[in-house]
Formats: C-alpha cells, structure tokens, sequence
C-alpha cells in the first residue's frame, strides 16, 4: 500500500510539475541540493516504514529541515567560496545508500522466511 | 500509527519531490547544457547563464524605469506650456532616432533561404550561395526603400537607425550587433504604393534576388508596429560646432 502510494504520488508530481513554471537558474543548484535532501528523507521514510519504527513528527521535520538546511549550507559555502554542497550531497548519497541496504534487506530475509518455511513443510509433507 | 496515515504522508512528499524534480529537470533542459567533463568549463558555463540572467532582468529594470521617467516628464510638464513644447520636441526627436515603437501603413517584406535547393538538385554551373540571403542584400534593399522614403525599417524586429550596422557574421546576420537569420521580415512603414513599387521595379534589386532563387513575399499591410531601438545610442567624440 505505501508503494501504491508512493507511485501515485510520483505520477501526479510529475504530471504537475511538468506544468509547472521553470525557475531561474541561479536557483537550480539550490533546488537539486534540496532535491537530494528530500530524497534522502524518503527512503528514510520508507525503511522505517517497513521496520516499524515511523515517526510522523521526525520524518516531516527531516524532510522540510533537511532541505532547508542544505539550501542554507549551500549558500552559505557559496558565499565563503567553500563548496560546502559538495559535503551535503556526499552526506546525503551515504544515507540513501544506507536505507537502500535497509530496504533491501528487509525483503531478502522475508523472501528467505517464505522458501523457508516451503521447504520446511515439504520435510512435513514427505514424512 | 497507521498504515494509511504513513501511505498518505509518503504520497504526498514523493509528489513534492517530483514536481521538484520535473522542474529541476525542465530548467536544466532550458538552459540546454550538456554536463562538460571538467569542472572549470561548468563553473564557466555556470557564469555565463548566471550573466545571461541578470542581462534579461536589467532590460527588464531598464524598460520600466523609462516609463517611469516618462510619467515623471508628463507631470512635471503638465502646467508649463514651453516645457510641454519641449516634451514634444524631445518625443518627436525620439521617435524620429528610433527610440520610440512607431505605427503606421507600409509594407512587410519576407526574404528567406530557398530551403529546396540542395547540392544534388542544383545545376554544375549554379552556385548553392545564390539561394541564400546574405547581408549585402538586406543593405541593398534597405537602401531602397530608404530612397522610396521609408521613415522606419526594421529587420526582424531589429530597428534600423542611424547607427545600424549590417553586417555577416557566418551562418548569421548581424544587426544592430544581434543576430538574425532566414526568414528575415522587413518592415517598412512609408507610403505602401510607393515602397511596393520601388521593390517591384523591373531589374531591381529584389527581382535580382527572386531570380537567382531566393524566396521573395511583398505585401502591403496597414497599421504595422515597428519595435523600438532597444540599445543604447553613446556619443564621446560628438559635439557641436559653435
């Protein structure tokens, strides 16, 4: 159900967006830091879903703050000449990565679980 | 928790991150740049696009603050009936510098690349150059519908005043130091028969040009705007004789 929603939500993002008026380009750089933040939330999001560990509250805050926080650091670095940015999006690859491993896992050990427990009940079923 | 609200909560950011993503992805697209391999020739890139917006937003600033200044003129002229002449000279000496958009009858006349002509469909003795428009036509046409009494031409929105440069710049034209290509559309605004006529002269210029293979449309047309001028007219070695 929450992937149902995640594709519904995707498909009309993007159908809306594709709508939607261009920004100026001095901004983009800002908006793909703040992409790569929300993104990274998202899996966060999903991973916790599926450990059962959801926090409403923590995961907004992150998604809006994280964007945010980036957006500032970006500028910040780009006024002391610093590619801060850089960091941010090195940070953020790591955790998406991180909850991919998560996702990840969850599945394979539940497909695990499942050709476990057929194999098991074919020892049953023969003996 | 439930599983709906988590659903929901999730929906709803992926399609904010989407519509971030899309437009991220169309301004990319926009400002049509192909990710170079090294890092100076981004931050170049970077630069010149940053350059081309700030240029976009002034003409912008610059526009406004000439209507601006016209109103501020109109008011302070309002009670004074020698600074009212004054405005009327100072908008009539405009316009006739090309400052100022203009109206009026005359004719539109389309010169474009004959795009059928190819390199295997041309004779061995005819050159594929004839089918082309080139500078030096647009100046031998603009010279005659001057001579036909034009009191304003532009050439793709390009105004021609007295200091308009034609030039050839490759591929392109250069007018006014902005580059224009085929279909090029000038206007003219003057007495229509009389500019018509002249274009239409057996053996002139433009006849010359439908021959050797360029695609010629004249027509007369009422009421056509002329743009503007929208550059700057500097002078540093100018000045009168006393």
């Amino acid at each position: 159900m929450i992937f149902i929603a995640i594709i519904l939500g995707c498909v009309i993002g993007a159908v809306v967006g594709n709508y939607a008026p261009l920004i100026s380009y001095t901004y983009s750089g800002y908006l793909a830091i703040a992409i790569i933040a929300a993104l990274d939330s998202v899996f966060g999001g999903i991973n916790q879903s599926l450990q059962k560990k959801f926090d409403m509250a923590i995961f907004l805050s992150g998604f809006f703050g994280n964007a945010i926080l980036a957006i500032l650091l970006a500028y910040l670095g780009q006024r002391l000449n610093v590619d801060i940015y850089l960091v941010a999006i090195f940070v953020f690859v790591t955790r998406m990565f991180n909850n991919l491993a998560g996702i990840r896992r969850y599945y394979l050990e539940k497909i695990r679980e499942k050709t476990h427990k057929k194999s098991e009940e074919r020892v049953n079923s023969t003996k | 928790m439930s599983k709906w609200k988590i659903a929901l909560t999730l929906g709803l950011v992926c399609f904010v991150l989407t519509i971030g993503i899309s437009v991220q992805l169309k301004t990319v697209d926009d400002s049509n740049s192909t990710v170079s391999q090294t890092l100076t020739n981004n931050e170049l890139r970077d630069q010149v696009l940053k350059f081309k917006e700030k240029y976009d937003k002034a003409t912008v600033e610059l526009e406004q603050s000439e209507k601006k200044l016209e109103e501020i003129r109109l008011q302070s002229t309002q009670n004074d009936s020698t600074a009212i002449n004054k405005e009327e000279e100072i908008k009539l000496d405009n316009t006739l510098l090309g400052l100022t958009d203009v109206t009026g009858n005359g004719i539109v006349l389309t010169l474009s690349d004959n795009g059928s002509v190819r390199k295997s469909n041309i004779g061995a003795l005819d050159n594929i150059e004839n089918y082309l428009v080139h500078a030096i036509d647009l100046l031998e046409v603009v010279n005659v519908l001057k001579n036909a009494g034009a009191e304003a031409i532009s050439i793709n929105d390009q105004r021609i005043t007295n200091f308009t440069d034609i030039y050839c710049a490759g591929n392109v034209i250069q007018v006014n130091g902005q580059k224009i290509g085929s279909p090029l559309e000038i206007k003219a605004i003057g007495s229509p028969e009389l500019l018509y006529g002249s274009l239409k002269i057996p053996g002139g210029y433009v006849q010359l040009l439908e021959d050797t293979g360029v695609i010629v449309n004249i027509r007369k047309e009422e009421n056509i705007t002329i743009r503007k001028y929208d550059g700057i007219i500097k002078s540093q070695y100018l000045r009168n004789v006393n």
